[in-house]
């Protein structure tokens, strides 16, 4: 046979059984355009911050640290714009940026203060993209010494509008502009309040910098137009090994924009793929439950083009195109949903990602949901489309006669096809070979204990006395237990879905808890940062005033690490991406990053509560001077021990300490907790600034507030709930994408079952047919279904709150080390949803065979 | 009458088949021939042997012990993909329960063997012999459309398209009432004679067995008594050959 006869043939085949045909493709349709929007989001991500990489950093290439850049970056600057002939003369452009947090306030309304970001701009910037304001003027001309240009946010919180005054480090500037765009801004990033835009003279009316704010100083550079991607490296490099103390600065060109928001994407992209998968994968289970219900109602058929003389191996391809066929359609339709999804998402999360990152239109992940759904669906298929092959022609006189089964090393052979399928796929989903396992692992543990309960309670139905209950109970347990049911598959199909979102669910629900409510009683309420020593006192006497309780502080000194036990720390460069430092080689030549940033080490004679020393003693006693206690995990990282000598580098003073003592931090006291606390002595006289906290009742926050930063305008006062309050955000948002998903899953599973339904449908008809002639009316004949449905919904749902239960226990117990609470209230509503899902899924699949007549069944048969 | 070049050899064949432990003999040590173009009705009560030895004559089943031979080529050695050509060429069935296929019209049913051959122009020449069995215009019509006569008309089609040298009728007119089956019948054997094609027919109906040139009689898997061919004729029924 030629290609297009088994096409033309596939097509006669399978017309007709439109109904079939439209459940085969939800199946797969769905699960393809879970993943084409999960990797068309991380790979728009991707290709979006190459792209946009100039706009989303305002520049080529940056420099940035904590300390002023020094001035021998022009010079250099300058040098390797002279020394490039392409360049033709060009220079490089440059501006300068400042960024800061402080405490604002309006100074004409009562208790009108908040904590915003400032941003002092020098120079052309932004060098690349728009800062779209309003009035619609350059910010340059907007920007005096006693104006200022803000977020609407800031606007909105302090009740002020244009024009009105706002004051900053203790000075009264003007609202001179409203921010509406900011190129090198994307709201992903998490921010501790909205954006004011100051001038550097402004800046210089406030004695802010003076009194210890910590202020980021990022150089941005624009290259001449000849440069190339390469000339930014280039620049790099040379900036790198030329700036004095360049272990201070962090360099960053435009390819490698945002490393922080792509490794975030490509973190989800990496676990929301799996979830992606998981959906496709129980779409699977649905299509070889409708796949075996066709194949099953064609065997008559088959047996007839046997005798008409078609081989076994023309039966198997005939049925198989029609397979391919129906996968590909159902692909494309899935990858169009996914697009178009994608479309939707900025309407879905918000501005949650900037507008030009989403590109829904990306072929990779378009191909790769494609290819993943055709071989989905064959590798589901594939064992039943081979037994075709078995079916025999005599059963045109023999209706009995079945085909011969396959034999145990052909089963296995199958079932390991089917899970190195699964297998490969997770791992190409998760570019990881571990979590391919882990999720195949997963997934064979969950489908086992779903198909074992499933099996269970139909052998269990079975064995239950029939005369018992009244006869629709007694016939609704009876379907569920007869042979052949194909309520496994719905079970471990729908189970599978309840497993995944339930667990999201709980994670979510104990984290969102823990952030909203889990707060100590006596936890502070409030950060007070950047004390300047002399004003402590009289912070101190405002918040006692003010009736505030378990007030705190501590001194903070910033110092770097010189030598541990006298081998010098030579400080390399940070790593670009601190998250994953480079390849293993360097990482084992490096010292531990966290000896070579700069440290903050307090010193008192007593430790804050939460802490507790688990080896060594604080204070170590007269016998051993210049003791410090280490935190435990800090000390592992570091490779420092008791006894172990610490070199620190104190703007220049070199002090030299004992580990004497190691310690655990509770961290959820909210305490001020330092990694290294010293005794007092030999950092009493550093330079130093205070930090402290307070609890203050939550009315007087405002009012306390307004009054330290007119008093001490240079303390940053953090409020621990706001804080909490953005953390919630984000994790909302995050959750919402997970979620979606999540229900991705469960519509699947409703699918299969709908399937499972449906493919008992000549059966159900022929007994609904009897019951009718017997005499059940239409609503007794529906009871019996519906406890059916409402039993197979129980199994399931049982079955896959518990397992999402301990999965989420898994997370939030074993992995966030969170105190864990049994979600009662969630899982008798997980299991109550899940069933009523269940039946009216169930009942609509059945509406077919309820309504059919039953002089219209008994006839035919 | 055994020649060398009979349509049909059976040698010694038995069919046990196994059932619940125990191994049933369905068809016991049955040897017959049947000459090329002959017409023979097999008859027996239910439960005789007869759908098997159909099945069997067919390569559909395969036999326990003996040997089948079509066209003096023995088909028990042949594998599953040369049996399917065999059929394709040499084989046309009619089944009790006419057995379209449901989701191809009636014109697809028909070409369906023409266009496996590799025939040319198979719509034309489905569309001839709906024409010759009443049903030029219902080509379009799904077998669901149809009247059980109209379909086993269509099955006939379909048997004959290929123009097959054998063909093997199992209770064609069972599931027809008098009316439609008598056109059935009529049409059988009128095709059967343009074609010269060799029929053997499983029938309960002696009315109808009465038509064939020679009757196989069997009983409990056996063959009880062959009828010689000609004495139908004899008794005035009128030969068919």
């Amino acid at each position: 046979m030629t290609i297009p006869q088994y096409v033309c043939f596939a097509r006669r085949e399978s017309r007709r059984s439109l109904g079939r045909i439209i459940l085969f493709i939800l199946c797969i349709a769905i699960g393809v355009a879970a993943i084409v929007v999960v990797a068309g989001l991380s790979d728009g991500v991707r290709e979006g911050v190459r792209a946009e990489g100039r706009r989303l950093m305002a520049a080529d290439l940056t420099i940035e640290g904590r300390r002023p850049l020094p001035a021998e970056l022009s010079g250099i600057v300058a040098r390797f714009a002279a020394e490039e002939p392409r360049f033709g003369g060009a220079t490089v452009e440059r501006a300068d940026v400042r960024e800061f947090a402080s405490v604002v306030l309006a100074p004409d309304k009562p208790d009108a203060s908040r904590l915003a970001e400032i941003k002092v701009p020098e120079g052309g910037y932004p060098l690349y993209g728009q800062l779209e304001l309003s009035p619609a003027q350059p910010l340059q001309t907007l920007l005096t010494p006693d104006s200022v240009v803000v977020a609407q946010e800031l606007l909105t919180s302090l009740g002020l509008k244009m024009g009105d005054a706002l004051q900053i480090g203790g000075v009264r500037f003007r609202v001179a502009g409203v921010v509406v765009r900011e190129p090198d801004k994307l709201s992903v990033s998490f921010t501790l309040g909205p954006r004011v835009f100051l001038s550097a003279e402004g800046l210089a009316r406030t004695a802010l910098t003076d009194r210890g704010a910590r202020v980021e100083y990022r150089a941005m550079l624009k290259l001449p137009p000849a440069a190339t991607g390469d000339d930014a490296g280039r620049l790099a490099r040379r900036i790198e090994a030329e700036l004095p103390d360049a272990d201070f600065f962090r360099t960053r060109i435009f390819s490698d924009a945002q490393p922080a928001l792509r490794r975030t994407f490509d973190r989800m992209g990496r676990y929301l793929g799996l979830v992606g998968l998981l959906s496709l994968l129980v779409g699977g289970l649905g299509v070889a439950q409708v796949a075996r219900a066709w194949l099953a109602g064609r065997m008559d058929d088959i047996a007839v083009l046997r005798c008409i003389g078609l081989t076994p191996r023309q039966v198997v391809i005939l049925f198989t195109v029609q397979i391919v066929v129906l996968a590909t359609l159902a692909s494309v339709i899935g990858a169009a949903l996914g697009v178009a999804l994608h479309a939707l998402t900025p309407r879905i999360i918000g501005d949650l990602l900037p507008p030009e990152l989403i590109r829904p239109w990306q072929p990779a992940a378009i191909i790769r949901g494609m290819l993943l759904g055709l071989a989905v669906t064959l590798v589901f298929t594939l064992p039943m489309l081979i037994g075709l092959r078995r079916v025999p022609p005599v059963r045109v006189f023999r209706r009995d006669a079945e085909p011969s089964r396959d034999g145990w090393a052909a089963q296995g052979l199958a079932a390991v096809l089917i899970l190195a399928g699964i297998w490969a796929a997770a791992a190409g989903q998760s570019e990881s070979a571990w979590y391919g396992t882990l999720f195949t692992g997963g997934l064979i543990a969950t489908t086992l204990c779903l198909a074992l309960a499933a099996l269970g309670v139909s052998r269990i139905t079975r064995l239950l006395p029939r005369d018992s209950g009244g006869i629709r109970l007694r016939h609704g347990l009876a379907h569920l237990a007869r042979p052949g049911a194909a309520t496994v598959g719905a079970i471990v199909a729908l189970g599978l879905g309840v497993t995944f979102v339930f667990a999201t669910r709980i994670v979510e629900r104990q984290l969102g808890d823990q952030l909203r409510s889990e707060l100590p009683a006596d936890a502070p309420s409030t950060f007070f940062v950047d004390i300047q020593t002399d004003q402590w006192p009289q912070l101190e006497a405002l918040l006692k005033q003010e009736r505030a309780t378990g007030i705190n502080s501590q001194p903070i000194v910033t110092a770097r690490f010189a030598a541990v036990d006298g081998v010098p720390i030579t400080a390399g460069r940070e790593p670009v991406d601190p998250v994953e430092p480079a390849g293993r080689e360097e990482r084992s030549r490096r010292p531990p990053r966290n000896l070579t940033r700069e440290q903050r080490i307090t010193y008192g004679s007593e430790l804050p509560r939460g802490n507790r020393v688990v080896s060594g003693a604080f204070p170590a006693g007269p016998a051993i001077p210049n003791g410090v206690s280490v935190e435990e995990g800090f000390a592992r990282q570091a490779r420092l021990s008791i006894g172990s000598t610490i070199t620190l580098d104190v703007q220049g003073v070199p002090v030299d300490l004992k580990v004497t003592s190691l310690r655990t931090i509770d961290w959820r006291t909210f305490g001020i907790n330092f990694f290294l606390f010293a005794e007092p002595g030999p950092l009493n006289d550093a330079p130093q600034l205070r930090v402290a906290v307070a609890r203050l009742p939550t009315a007087d926050l405002a009012r306390v507030q307004t009054r330290i930063v007119s008093t001490m305008p240079n303390v940053t006062v953090i409020h621990i709930r706001d804080v909490m309050d953005k953390v919630l955000a984000v994790l909302g948002n995050i959750s919402i994408a997970v979620r979606a998903l999540g229900w991705f899953i469960v519509a699947a599973g409703i699918i299969v079952l709908g399937g499972a339904v449906v493919a008992t449908q000549a059966r159900r008809a022929r007994e609904v047919a009897l019951l009718k002639t017997i005499g059940m009316t239409r609503r007794d004949v529906a009871t019996v279904f519906a406890i059916e449905y409402a039993l197979t919904g129980t199994v399931a749902a049982v079955v896959g709150v518990a397992a999402g239960t301990l999965l989420a226990w898994a997370v939030v117990a074993q992995t966030m080390d969170l105190p864990w609470r049994m979600p009662y209230l969630d899982m008798v509503a997980g299991v109550a949803v899940t069933v009523l899902l269940a039946v009216v899924a169930g009942l609509t699949a059945s509406a077919r065979a309820l309504a059919v007549r039953p002089v219209e069944v008994l006839r035919a048969t | 009458m055994n020649t060398p070049t009979a349509m049909i050899e059976v040698r010694h064949v038995t069919r046990r088949f196994p059932s619940g432990g125990r191994t049933i003999t369905v068809l016991n040590d049955v040897s017959f021939a049947i000459d090329p173009g002959e017409f023979v009705a097999v008859m027996g009560p239910s439960g005789s042997g007869k759908s098997t030895l159909l099945a069997l004559l067919a390569g559909l089943d395969r036999a326990s012990e003996g040997s089948v031979l079509i066209d003096g080529e023995p088909i028990d050695a042949l594998g599953e993909d040369r049996l399917a050509t065999l059929r394709l060429r040499k084989i046309g069935f009619v089944f009790q329960s006419f057995h379209l296929l449901a989701n191809f019209t009636a014109a697809e049913n028909v070409m369906l063997p023409l266009e496996l051959l590799g025939r040319p122009e198979p719509r034309e020449r489905a569309m001839q012999l709906l024409a010759r069995v009443g049903l030029a215009d219902r080509g379009h019509h799904y077998p669901s459309q149809l009247s059980g006569g109209e379909q086993q008309r269509v099955a006939l089609a379909r048997a004959f398209a290929p123009a097959p040298p054998l063909l093997l009728a199992d209770e064609p007119t069972g599931n027809l009432d008098g009316e439609n089956s008598r056109t059935v019948v009529d049409m059988m054997l009128q095709l059967r004679r343009d074609e010269r094609t060799t029929l053997v027919l499983v029938t309960h109906d002696p009315a109808l067995a009465a038509l064939a040139g020679r009757v196989i009689r069997m009983r409990d898997g056996r063959v009880v008594d062959a009828e010689p061919a000609g004495e139908a004729a004899a008794a005035g029924v009128g030969s068919v050959r």
